[in-house]
């Protein structure tokens, strides 16, 4: 973007690999080794028929597009409000997207998206970002 | 925060109202190089090098609550609202809190609400939050 932002605005996407070493990376800073994540046996049974990345982890993507555009006013006054609406998998190519909706003289509010190679939505999110 | 208190135990048996015990964390430079490889952060380190990715502290959180009380193998997250009001930095000192919110079960699977906070040592709050996780109950499906 250009200038001050304006309602309409697209944010520049961002593009990321989730692999199962970076699944296994976050397990291990998180502390979360749900096996849904680590285990292939254990997941493979489960109604995702395999190993998905943790919300979190793909959530910290659309931080990252934030903290891209937004910089340290991102880290100084950030909301987000995110729901998951599909898994991640390992070998996926997921990309991050987002549309300024409002913007004032005090804040912005942003719709972001998390979609993967196929086009499914993986997350769906609002984000906003003192402006004052 | 008020209520019992949440160690030693697995998320299938908190209730509403139940606190988990609070958990320092000192924010270290190997842990926060650890996050940022793991989610691979190529944003962060141009605000300088002390800098520290809002979504760690969440995961800080995360890794707070799993301390004590066992996630259900199988638990999905299926929400989450996060608010960063200030900045921290490497090598802060940190308090991690959560109680259960709200909970409820339906056809076989328990719905938790989680609010989360995370302060400094002077109690001003540098994350608040709140997860919302789903897992299944009954037999087997704790590991």
């Amino acid at each position: 973007m250009s200038g001050a932002p304006r309602p309409g605005d697209q944010l520049p996407a961002l593009t990321k690999l989730v692999t199962q070493e970076k699944i296994t990376r976050y397990a291990d800073a998180s502390g979360d080794h749900n096996p849904l994540h680590t285990d292939p046996q254990f997941a493979s049974s489960t109604q995702f028929g395999g190993p998905i990345a943790h919300g979190m982890l793909v959530l910290s993507y659309l931080s990252e597009l934030m903290t891209v555009e937004f910089g340290m006013r991102w880290l100084r006054g950030g909301r987000l409000k995110a729901r998951f609406r599909g898994p991640a998998r390992p070998g996926e190519t997921v990309q991050v997207s987002g549309r300024i909706r409002r913007a004032d003289d005090a804040s912005l509010v942003c719709d972001l998206e998390c979609r993967n190679d196929s086009g499914e939505m993986l997350i769906t999110a609002e984000a906003e970002v003192p402006f004052a | 925060m008020t209520g019992p208190r949440a160690t030693g135990e697995t998320f299938a048996s908190l209730v509403k109202g139940q606190e988990f015990a609070p958990v320092e964390f000192q924010l270290s430079a190997d842990w926060v190089d650890a996050y940022i490889a793991a989610v691979d952060d190529g944003a962060i380190r141009a605000l300088g090098s002390d800098r520290v990715p809002p979504m760690a502290l969440a995961a800080l959180a995360v890794k707070a609550l799993i301390q004590d009380t066992r996630l259900p193998p199988g638990a999905i997250h299926l929400g989450q609202e996060l608010s960063f009001p200030v900045p921290v930095e490497i090598g802060e000192t940190l308090t991690v809190r959560a109680r259960i919110a709200n909970r409820g079960e339906r056809q076989g699977w328990a719905l938790l609400g989680i609010e989360m906070t995370v302060e400094r040592a002077d109690a001003q709050p540098v994350m608040s939050g709140r997860a919302t996780l789903t897992f299944p109950l009954g037999e087997g499906v704790e590991g």
